[in-house]
């Protein structure tokens, strides 16, 4: 769940940016001949619905309703007694708290006479929800909308990049944070948690490849062991609801740890230039250093706060070059593994 | 877990499966609901989303569409597991190749959409019977689980009380909480919280309150171990307690102790709620238990946080031997805002036994 701090600031989030992104919404969806807009989100699925309102629930789940004009109406089964914070927190859309939220959006869209309902992932969208949905507003279509949602959201703009910067300098303290003189996995890693709540991470993500040599399988602090001689901290995590990733490998021994400084150094420095592939430019920054095992590249994608959009096998499965992605890489560097990400093109 | 109590809890899938002639159970979770996926494969998904398929031969097929999950998986799990950035499509190409089976799924109303609806639309049905049942009332391997939670449950609250200090902002101490947690093992915990006096109706994430003389700073803590939660509400005073926040914790106390007095095998989660909402009535705060002011007065615990039966004067659900509960009379009080307290324990043949050691008092911290 979300337990980390909460808040909305209008100077990093002023409410026109969001108005902004919902009248780009809008077009595509009046393009494509939809009525209205249905987003479904909960706390692993938050994307959408918080880059066009700002929040997330912090548990449970909600559905957020765009007609075609007029207020947005978030409703979500989060008790009564947290409507007015709700609130206080999302800065866009109107709040309803109900058992039923499908049935009221449903209603909402029977009021409004909608017929072509635009729904965000209609495959994964909740079977009860839909179905909910059709009962409460009879004779609707439900159309698949992740297209248009992904072309409204194409460009990353100031106010995300803002808040992924912050997000980004986090999860880098918190990778630097970790203890690599301890001998557990679980002592290495708990500093970085803190650093990273303390610095107001409103969600974090720890975990630990504890012995490289063996697996580069990121495990979490309940399957933890003891370090080997080379491991990595892998730290995910949302300031405000803009989710990054940092990774970091270490060494016991002093040589191995300089040629991982030196992969990270080019992780840090890493740029995609003019005209240049991705691939071209993970071959070009990291060629010299040892062989490029694997690199996967994500960026948010309809309800998940980060996806996979590119990797070494299948290079452009929607990667959007303009907008700030995630760099996951891995290196063998004379024999031993080497894993690294950082959030790119800030 | 240990491989004997996996086994155990697969066994018992096994059995209901069998009982309600269900060839194939479709299994669906994520990081909210995870409780369903990990009941079967012990994998508690953290990003993305996930489907478990469960056949009759035993045989477990977990699907994942992150792919980080899906190398934890590969190492923490010992079922098949494949990666799947099309989720819906590969649960369908996997359900198609077996064949025209009877298949349940759980939880039903979360199932998406694309895997019930196409051109070849699959015939499933609600699996809740399957499953529900086994959620809630747990074998002692699992109980031992949630024991070890709520220990430490009782070992977070005495940091979080020793992290409560003036000054400090409300998302610090969480910070140090999940630090703590962190250190020790937990991979997740439910957590809220609340900050200040009678303008405060309830607990919410950390906002960046700053704590100050006087204030109430409740909270409840929900660490989980091997998957299985437990809870601890309690609530503190920065400096010491007034007359007022004294008198009113005394009555949470008296409600808190009914109901957990009422806690046995055959009563129904009505009974327990009744008998802590009886206390509000004679003190004339019957106003205070009803949904305007509180969700529930309890709930059950497991693989999930907040799972059945709640807690509540309309819920007649049967409380079986095995089944751990929080009883919990959180509500707000109008001469002192929004106060907590509560304990977790197991649901006994003729009474409970108490899982949660930590002192039923309206705590204090110090002023400096």
């Amino acid at each position: 769940m979300r337990r980390g701090l909460m808040a909305w600031d209008p100077l990093e989030v002023p409410a026109s940016a969001l108005a902004d992104r919902l009248a780009r919404l809008r077009a595509e969806l009046a393009r494509e001949g939809v009525d209205v807009f249905v987003a479904y989100t909960n706390i692993a699925r938050g994307g959408s619905v918080w880059w066009l309102t700002g929040f997330t629930p912090y548990w449970n789940e909600g559905l957020l309703y765009a007609p075609a004009q007029g207020e947005m109406v978030f409703a979500t089964a989060l008790s009564k007694r947290v409507a007015e914070w709700i609130s206080s927190v999302m800065p866009a859309g109107e709040v309803t708290t109900t058992p039923r939220p499908a049935a009221f959006i449903g209603e909402h869209i029977a009021r409004d006479g909608a017929k072509r309902i635009g729904i965000l992932e209609l495959d994964d969208f909740p079977a009860g929800h839909a179905q909910a949905i059709l009962q409460a507003s009879p004779g609707v279509e439900l159309v698949d909308v992740t297209q248009a949602f992904a072309r409204a959201r194409n460009e990353s703009d100031a106010v995300e990049r803002l808040l992924l910067t912050k997000a980004d300098a986090l999860a880098q303290a918190a990778c630097a944070a970790v203890d690599v003189s301890s001998a557990h996995a679980r002592d290495f890693i708990a500093p970085a948690e803190s650093v990273a709540r303390l610095g107001g991470a409103e969600e974090c993500f720890t975990l630990v490849a504890g012995d490289l040599g063996s697996s580069r399988a990121f495990v979490r602090t309940d399957s933890m062991g003891p370090l080997g001689e080379t491991f990595a901290a892998r730290v995910s995590l949302a300031y405000k609801g803009a989710w990054t990733r940092h990774v970091r490998s270490f060494a016991r021994e002093a040589k191995a740890q300089q040629a991982m400084d030196r992969a990270h150094g080019a992780l840090m420095t890493f740029a995609l230039q003019s005209g240049e592939s991705l691939e071209q430019a993970v071959a070009r920054n990291f060629g010299s250093l040892g062989e490029i095992v694997n690199w996967v590249a994500e960026q948010p994608r309809g309800s998940y706060p980060l996806a996979p959009v590119a990797n070494m096998a299948q290079s452009a499965q929607g990667f959007t070059a303009h907008a700030p992605f995630v760099l996951d890489v891995e290196l063998a560097i004379e024999g031993r593994r080497w894993v690294g990400a950082r959030m790119i093109g800030l | 877990m240990s491989k004997e109590a996996l086994a155990a809890r697969r066994s018992a899938l096994k059995e209901a499966m069998t009982r309600e002639n269900v060839e194939v159970l479709v299994l669906f979770g994520n990081n909210w609901h995870a409780d369903h996926l990990r009941y079967a494969t012990d994998f508690g998904i953290q990003e993305g989303q996930g489907i478990a398929l469960v056949r009759e031969d035993g045989s477990i097929t977990l699907i994942l569409d992150d792919p980080a999950e899906c190398e934890r998986a590969r190492s923490d799990c010992t079922c098949e597991t494949i990666f799947a950035p099309a989720l819906v499509q590969e649960a369908k190409k996997q359900l198609s190749r077996a064949g025209n089976h009877n298949i349940a799924a759980a939880p039903y109303h979360l199932l998406p959409y694309g895997l019930l609806h196409g051109e070849k639309d699959l015939r499933v049905t609600d699996g809740a019977k399957i499953v529900e049942r086994l959620l809630m009332t747990k074998m002692e391997v699992e109980i031992d689980a949630v024991r070890k939670a709520a220990a430490l449950a009782d070992e977070g609250y005495a940091i979080f009380r020793q992290a409560a200090r003036p000054g400090r902002k409300d998302y610090e101490l969480v910070a140090e909480m999940e630090s703590f947690f962190r250190a020790n093992g937990v991979p997740e915990n439910f957590m809220i919280v609340g900050v200040g006096g009678p303008e405060v109706r309830g607990m919410a994430p950390p906002g960046g309150k700053i704590l100050k003389k006087g204030d109430m700073v409740t909270t409840e803590l929900t660490p989980c171990f091997d998957g299985y939660y437990a809870q601890i509400c309690r609530t503190l005073i920065v400096g010491e307690p007034s007359e007022a926040q004294r008198q009113a914790f005394a009555v949470y106390l008296e409600a808190m102790e009914a109901g957990i007095a009422t806690v046995r095998a055959g009563v129904t989660a009505a009974d327990v709620a009744r008998a802590e909402n009886d206390v509000f009535r004679k003190y004339g705060l019957g106003e205070y238990v009803t949904s305007e002011y509180t969700r529930v007065r309890g709930h059950g615990m497991g693989l999930f946080p907040d799972q059945k039966p709640a807690i509540l004067e309309d819920v007649n659900i049967v409380l079986q031997a095995g089944m751990t509960l929080i009883v919990h009379p959180n509500t707000y009080h109008p001469a002192v805002g929004y106060l907590v307290l509560g304990d977790s324990l197991v649901v006994r043949e003729g009474g409970h036994e108490l899982l949660c050691g930590t002192k039923r008092e309206l705590f204090s911290v110090p002023l400096q």
